[in-house]
């Protein structure tokens, strides 16, 4: 496997952060809704430590992630593949990377509004985005925190739907491009 | 004449009351702030008393007179963060309901070393009585005074944030309070 994505598919790099932040994304939306529903405890401080050490990690890696497709070509779209559908995939790919930009740091800001501390677990101190607390501004960006995650999700479900419908109905190399590579000319996995 | 002799008598007997060299002072609350440093998650913060009432007696050159009389309305309590200030007046930490006051009376003044003065004192928070001693810096201006005064305690002594909040890595044991006290002589 490639380290760097060529005409036929994805290169190692841009899969393992593809996969990476996909699994850190779902963990983050569980723990997320999970920790407003607990009463307060230790352990409810600590869930929240943990959700936004997640959360810095995702934005870190979204910007690494960012950083290397700059420098690389992606790969051509199925030839079959109508023109409506192309542009419909690539907006659809956009609003994901703005999305999962935007939530850590709507996150972050929410943290800063609300004066709480955000150590990076447990490790260093990440300071504030704002000048402390801001009782004005705190219930702005959770629910601007809130409301990405919901677009998220919808727009996860369609993300998610649109590979399974290549690989199942198209049955294209879209989704194996992605996972396991894509097929060699002659149909063996490369 | 006589009538006026009796005041005099009044006021000499009132004056003599009072000890020759003790000086009353009056809290300017709106320029005075009592302020601590604790942390949360080993992350430093600080918090402050918006209300609070001081009798200050003090005289730099008659410390065996002073006093200091302090009354804090905890839930006055306010560390820039509404979740955390709603929390820490609960039972499991200041309990406010229960003990809305804090009180801090000095009980004697020492000149220590360097010059720095040092008041032994009670601190009664949460229904706990503890001695505390305070690092006393008066500097007076005239007919007013700043008086800066520093303790170092521990919030588990007073049984604040016990049981499941008492690890220190959550909530620092150790809380360093500063009062900044900006003064007017009582009777100039």
């Amino acid at each position: 496997m490639p380290l760097r994505s060529t005409e036929q598919g994805w290169g190692a790099l841009v899969r393992a952060f593809h996969w990476l932040i996909a699994v850190l994304i779902v963990a983050q939306g569980v723990i997320g809704l999970s920790m407003v529903q607990m009463g307060l405890t230790p352990a409810k401080v600590r869930v929240f430590a943990l959700h936004k050490s997640i959360g810095m990690t995702i934005l870190a890696l979204v910007l690494l992630r960012i950083a290397w497709r700059l420098t690389e070509r992606r790969p051509a779209d199925p030839p079959a593949m109508p023109r409506w559908q192309r542009r419909a995939a690539h907006a659809l790919h956009l609003a994901l990377y703005v999305l999962i930009l935007a939530i850590p740091l709507s996150g972050w800001w929410f943290n800063s509004t609300a004066n709480a501390p955000l150590v990076w677990f447990g490790w260093f101190d990440i300071p504030g985005l704002t000048g402390g607390y801001d009782p004005v501004w705190k219930p702005r960006a959770l629910l601007l925190h809130q409301t990405l995650f919901w677009i998220l999700v919808a727009l996860l479900a369609g993300h998610v739907g649109a590979a399974l419908w290549h690989h199942f109905g198209e049955r294209d190399d879209v989704l194996r491009r992605m996972t396991v590579g894509p097929r060699k000319q002659n149909g063996e996995v490369r | 004449m006589m009538k006026c002799l009796g005041r005099l008598c009044v006021a000499m007997l009132l004056g003599w009351a009072v000890p020759a060299s003790a000086q009353m002072w009056q809290l300017d609350a709106a320029h005075s702030t009592l302020t601590f440093t604790n942390t949360y998650q080993n992350v430093e913060y600080t918090g402050q008393f918006r209300r609070f009432d001081a009798t200050i007696n003090y005289d730099p050159g008659d410390l065996a007179h002073a006093k200091f009389d302090v009354s804090v309305d905890i839930t006055s309590l306010d560390t820039r963060n509404s979740e955390r200030d709603h929390t820490a007046l609960g039972a499991d930490f200041f309990n406010a309901p229960k003990f809305p006051k804090a009180h801090f009376v000095t009980t004697a003044f020492r000149q220590a070393a360097g010059g720095k003065v040092t008041a032994d004192g009670v601190l009664t928070l949460r229904g706990i009585s503890k001695p505390v001693v305070l690092t006393v810096t008066f500097a007076p201006h005239g007919d007013t005074a700043t008086l800066d005064v520093t303790a170092s305690l521990k919030r588990l002594d007073f049984g604040i944030g016990a049981g499941q909040w008492a690890d220190p890595s959550m909530i620092g044991d150790g809380v360093t309070v500063h009062g900044h006290l900006q003064l007017r002589k009582a009777n100039p």
